[in-house]
């Protein structure tokens, strides 16, 4: 099982904790990762389309040359901007001709439309399996309340995040949150957005997404929420102690990126996974693991 | 079919009473919503207010919160829209001013957002003798959205409306548009200024909800991301009163520009604006914050990644290509 590894801006700059974390796990479910250096930025869905799409284009080259069929991201925004970009280029021969040739001739490249861009968490339920997965878990995250936050870009657009036949990835995260012994905890928040994409546009609704969703989380009993996305990371927890000043209440909820938790149950420990570099303390919420080593 | 509707009653005379009306009725197989509430209002109740007007999904009039997803009322069966549970709940749709039961305040909601962005054409020139025609490639782009009939199902969906009432919403900006992709308008570029301003297009976090609500396909979020594509092709990067958009936006690209990646302490500060002392002041205590756990991104000591000339080179081509 072997990727081409787009870890995205954020894992190295911000969340300096999700790019180890997200190694590990892959290295210890044995899921070989070979990380494109060099590439760029997706444009996060901030850059103009005109910009980001032949930047994208040239790292789907990239990872064509390299052999591989499958690029794997660890972030939402990069998993959206990359599959909607991949989409255009696949689904119009005349426009990938026309970036092929503006853009990346010069670097005798050319992206031919074959590449397919996955998320770990698409990955891990989809590539690697549900069965292969339980069998690495090593400690049950029995007694954590969890409540899942998809991030939106890999939630929609559905017709290309969930097409027809991955219907199952609206519940993917619930799903893993229950394969690793945890709790789910469901709310009306877990696929909207974390405002983050307009924290310079309008702070001030911004924050009301962040206060809304994380107190939302934490009144219906969650310990701590994780995401597969480091931009709602960034807002979720960076931010939780702006939001919450700002809507008048305590909060307090924990944010964990994805393999973070499954990190967790393959026997990692909390300063492996990094989780003392968050803002939000993870300290209360993971004394709620009941000790129950399985090996 | 017997179906039992539970449906949002509000007199504004007594509003301490508002809330679910249950109601029996027998209906065919085939009958929609609006059938529904029209026979509830025929045999049982001839109180209950509800809109609906042509019951064929091109007025818009019927716009409702059906088991809690936004639907039009005259094109959803009630075989479509019936739970496990054999009831169907019908609501006024979210973030509006009820009137009276189903009958909402479309001014408030909508109206006066799609007056904001003056949603008729100006022509080019005066119209000449016989048809001003348009080629069928330049008409196109704007068909779909010709095609919406401001039902506000989209706003009702909305992750900023459901925030802030003042956002010009998916709505109004899919009919800024039609005008902004319409050849035969003149005013593109000042409609793009616009609804640069605040609570307009660049308040929106692109989270394409517009976009599986549109009972359409019309796809409202991906026309607000053709206008923003637009606009910064015409050098509109924010509004007059919202420079940190524009300050954000170029700040990025020129990271991207430098080391291929972005670099985000810089980001933040440019974004702030390198002379701004209150925003940057401002950023202290999450900058604060994020050094104590050792992960505040470094600004500008960012190191350039491999294949960063080539990107470079890319954006530059692409910026001098704009028009």
């Amino acid at each position: 099982m072997s990727y081409a590894f787009y870890p995205g801006c954020v894992s190295r700059g911000g969340c300096p904790e999700l790019y180890p974390a997200a190694v590990k796990v892959a290295d210890k479910l044995g899921i070989e990762l070979q990380e494109l250096t060099e590439v760029g930025c997706t444009g996060a869905g901030v850059m103009s389309r005109d910009l980001s799409d032949p930047i994208n284009a040239r790292t789907f080259a990239k990872a064509e040359q390299g052999g591989f069929s499958t690029i794997m991201t660890i972030c939402s925004t990069c998993q959206g901007v990359m599959t909607q970009a991949n989409h255009r280029l696949q689904n119009d021969a005349d426009y990938r001709a026309q970036i092929n040739k503006t853009y990346l001739a010069e670097e005798g490249l050319e992206y031919r439309g074959t590449l397919e861009v996955k998320h770990l968490l698409w990955v891990l339920m989809e590539d690697y399996g549900v069965d292969n997965l339980k069998a690495k878990v090593t400690r049950q995250l029995t007694g954590l309340k969890v409540a899942p936050f998809y991030g939106c870009y890999l939630r929609r657009p559905s017709d290309l995040m969930a097409p027809k036949g991955f219907g199952g990835r609206k519940t993917y995260l619930e799903e893993l949150i229950s394969l690793v012994g945890a709790e789910v905890v469901d709310f009306g928040g877990k696929s909207k957005c974390c405002g983050f994409p307009i924290l310079t546009a309008n702070e001030e609704n911004s924050m009301r997404m962040v206060s809304d969703h994380t107190g939302e989380a934490k009144d219906k009993g969650a310990h701590c929420m994780v995401t597969p996305c480091p931009l709602c990371h960034l807002n979720l927890d960076g931010n939780q102690p702006n939001a919450a000043k700002k809507a008048k209440r305590a909060i307090g909820l924990p944010i964990l990126h994805l393999p973070q938790l499954v990190g967790l149950a393959l026997g990692f420990d909390e300063r492996e996974m990094e989780l003392q570099r968050h803002i939000v303390s993870t300290e209360a919420a993971t004394r709620n693991i009941k000790v129950n080593m399985l090996s | 079919m017997q179906t039992t509707f539970k449906v949002y009653r509000f007199d504004p005379e007594q509003p301490k009473q508002a809330g679910p009306a249950s109601y029996v009725v027998e209906l065919p197989d085939s009958a929609s919503i609006v059938d529904g509430l029209t026979v509830i209002r025929d045999e049982q109740d001839p109180s209950l207010a509800f809109r609906a007007n042509c019951e064929r999904g091109s007025c818009g009039d019927c716009a409702l919160r059906v088991n809690k997803k936004g639907v039009l009322g005259c094109t959803t069966r009630i075989t479509d829209a019936i739970g496990k549970d054999r009831i169907i709940t019908v609501e006024p749709i979210r973030h509006v001013p009820v009137l009276k039961d189903l009958v909402y305040d479309m001014e408030t909601f909508l109206w006066r957002k799609v007056k904001v962005v003056t949603p008729w054409i100006t022509p080019q020139r005066a119209e000449p003798d016989g048809n001003y025609t348009v080629s069928e490639a330049k008409i196109a782009e704007v068909r779909t959205a010709m095609s919406c009939v401001m039902c506000g199902l989209c706003d009702e969906g909305c992750t900023v409306v459901a925030v802030d009432s003042e956002f010009v919403g998916p709505a109004a900006l899919t009919k800024a548009y039609r005008a902004i992709f319409d050849p035969r308008d003149s005013r593109h570029s000042e409609r793009l200024k616009a609804i640069s301003e605040p609570r307009g297009v660049w308040d929106c976090t692109h989270c394409f909800e517009a976009n599986g609500h549109c009972p359409l396909g019309i796809e409202p979020t991906s026309r607000i991301f053709e206008i923003r594509d637009e606009a910064i092709r015409q050098g509109i990067r924010s509004g007059v009163q919202n420079p940190k958009v524009r300050r954000h936006y170029d700040s990025f690209v020129k990271s991207v520009k430098k080391s291929g990646w972005l670099d985000e302490g810089r980001l933040a500060i440019e974004s702030e604006g390198l002379l701004n002392l209150p925003g940057l002041l401002k950023l202290l205590p999450t900058a604060a914050r994020a050094m104590a756990r050792h992960k505040a991104p470094i600004p500008y000591l960012h190191r350039r990644r491999p294949g960063a000339k080539e990107i470079r080179q890319i954006i530059e081509k692409a910026e001098e290509g704009k028009p």
